[in-house]
């Protein structure tokens, strides 16, 4: 019964999500029309009344409100998310073009962060109160206090102008042929060193402190005292009892942390020109391509209310007492 | 080194960083030696006359930095005082009348809460004309939900108190006992809330402005750290550290200060609840 409640609640979002993305050129200043054509809506228009009605006819725009917004949630279904105006192209193409990047990004940097941060906040949560444990947060709190464009220009200028480690931005090196794919991957490691690191620092303070906080209730808990009377060794309580039972709550934030980390990347990947789609969101704000920038949107919407709606799921299976409420 | 006594440091650190922000905000035109409107050559770098040398367009770059502490702390207290107090009127009337009211505050929250809110507030500010107002209201209205939530559900335990039982049969009426007998067990947990929202809201204006959304009138850092980071020759010279720097570390120390206090706060109040802010940007 909860499985159903939650799947008709996020089919309720989603549907929010598609109608907000419809009513948004509508609802707003400006002429509708402008948006989808590209001409500043702040300005008058250089159409004639003809040309005016005639692209209007061409949009659908002349049909009543209700007509449109079917056709629109009947053209979604097909997978039609509009046309660019910049790269005269279906909204859905340039999207997938650039999705790998993405993926690839938020992917390695969820991996490592999430390992990264349920290590550190065990180790500190062990050592609570020491000064390993006080020196662990507060610099875990220091860095997580730095915006991701912030730190990601920084290293754009240190390791990678100055130093001259690593590539200035992109995702390969532009103009080169390589002779294998090794050579081709090794490139694509290089470019995404930068990056990765910039996102695993803005976002680990999550993790660890979710982990860290869940290990501390654990610690208090009767069963390690137990085991502690049992004469088990400390390694072996640490290991298998506490931080076993901690990283339940750590695991069914994971996927609410991938939603986040599709976010972040927005920011990153304008510092570094990383060409995924939120590089390609910035652009199409600057180039005021409205449909990409409401195709992207809805992109964007749906995997979070995904991810979100799987990690209610796990929360669901790994806990019966969640189910059974 | 005890947990409390780390928790008191951090928590006057926070603080302390704070108070001296505020300050320079409020006396921002006796501080400044420039009005940040005004310009002068192009580009200098620092000197005398300029502490931290001159913009692309002239201005002065302390000047523009210290009215942009008014710009980015204004919007961040409007948004985080205004927020929180609709979200805890309306977490207070969820928990304690209940009903249909109760029920549909609550949906509309959650409904608020799982959307991407900074993708949402990122392709609204890209339709709106850029002003400080328009990104006000468009952060209150994704700003309340949270406080919410957590005031509704404090609501629902204090609510079957004995103190609230007796003061009920003594004749009190219902704004009475919210006033008087709700509202000051409700008071630390919003301010815990209200820290953490007005550090969301510097993070998340800062890099709205980083995409270049923001009020280019009204200058925040966040704004300032962007028409830095779009000049050209922004990272293959000096310019960076009296341009970029500046704005940047008035973020940072911003957030710190807000982290700090409400990390000290919750360990007080409750050790069990715990968020980190700014986790999206």
């Amino acid at each position: 019964m909860n499985t159903i409640n939650k799947l008709a609640y996020y089919l309720v979002i989603l549907f929010i999500i598609l109608s907000i993305n419809f009513f948004l050129p509508r609802a707003m200043p400006g002429d509708p029309l402008a948006y989808l054509t590209g001409e500043n809506p702040d300005m008058p228009t250089r159409m004639t009344e003809e040309e005016r009605e005639m692209r209007l006819a061409e949009y659908g725009l002349d049909k009543p409100l209700l007509e449109q917004y079917l056709n629109y949630m009947v053209g979604l279904s097909r997978g039609d998310l509009g046309w660019s105006i910049y790269y005269n192209n279906h909204v859905l193409e340039e999207i997938l073009v650039r999705l790998k990047w993405t993926l690839l990004l938020t992917g390695t940097s969820t991996v490592i962060y999430m390992l990264l941060g349920i290590f550190l906040g065990a180790e500190s949560a062990w050592a609570r109160g020491k000064t390993k444990d006080i020196g662990c947060l507060t610099s875990i709190l220091t860095i997580s206090s730095f915006p991701s464009f912030f730190l990601g220009t920084l290293f754009v200028i240190f390791f990678a102008f100055k130093l001259g480690l690593f590539p200035l931005g992109g995702a390969k090196t532009i103009g080169v042929s390589y002779a294998n794919p090794l050579e081709e991957t090794l490139d694509i490691l290089h470019h995404l060193v930068l990056p990765v690191a910039t996102l695993i620092i803005a976002h680990i303070g999550g993790t660890y402190l979710l982990m860290r906080n869940s290990m501390l209730s654990v610690l208090g808990a009767d069963y390690i005292l137990s085991a502690r009377a049992k004469g088990l060794s400390e390694r072996y309580i640490r290991n298998r009892h506490a931080i076993k039972n901690a990283l339940l709550p750590v695991v069914t934030m994971a996927a609410l942390m991938v939603g986040f980390m599709i976010m972040g990347t927005i920011f990153v990947e304008k510092v570094f020109t990383y060409p995924g789609i939120g590089l390609l969101l910035y652009e199409s704000v600057l180039r005021r391509d409205y449909p990409l920038i409401q195709g992207i949107f809805l992109f964007i919407a749906i995997s979070v209310v995904t991810a979100n709606f799987i990690a209610d799921m796990v929360c669901i299976w790994l806990d019966p007492r969640v189910r059974d409420e | 080194m005890t947990g409390v006594k780390v928790n008191d440091i951090l928590g006057s650190l926070g603080l302390g960083i704070l108070a001296i922000l505020v300050a320079v905000a409020i006396f921002a035109p006796q501080i400044a030696p420039y009005d940040p409107h005004d310009t002068y050559k192009w580009m200098e770098r620092p000197s005398s006359e300029h502490l931290l040398g001159t913009n692309d367009i002239g201005n002065d770059i302390l000047s523009e930095v210290i009215y942009g502490t008014r710009v980015s702390l204004f919007i961040a207290f409007t948004v985080s005082i205004t927020a929180i107090t609709i979200g805890t009127s309306l977490g207070l009337i969820a928990g304690y009348s209940g009903g249909v009211l109760g029920f549909l505050i609550m949906r509309i929250g959650d409904i608020f809460l799982t959307l991407p809110r900074l993708v949402l507030i990122i392709v609204i500010a890209a339709f709106m004309p850029q002003s400080i107002w328009n990104l006000i209201i468009v952060f209150i209205i994704f700003g309340w939900a949270m406080t919410a939530r957590i005031v509704r559900s404090e609501v629902l335990t204090l609510r079957s108190r004995y103190y609230v039982d007796s003061a009920k049969m003594l004749g009190g009426s219902d704004l009475y006992i919210l006033w008087r007998h709700i509202l000051p067990n409700v008071i630390p947990l919003v301010v815990v809330q209200f820290i953490m929202e007005a550090a969301h809201v510097i993070i998340a204006e800062a890099g709205l402005a980083f995409l270049g959304l923001g009020d280019p009138v009204a200058r925040s850092w966040g704004t300032t750290f962007y028409y830095a980071f779009e000049y050209p020759a922004i990272i293959t010279s000096d310019v960076w550290m009296w341009w970029m720097l500046p704005p940047g570390l008035c973020i940072v120390a911003t957030v710190l200060g807000f982290t700090f206090v409400g990390y000290a706060l919750e360990e007080r109040l409750n050790p069990k609840l715990k968020t980190v802010v700014g986790m999206e940007i």
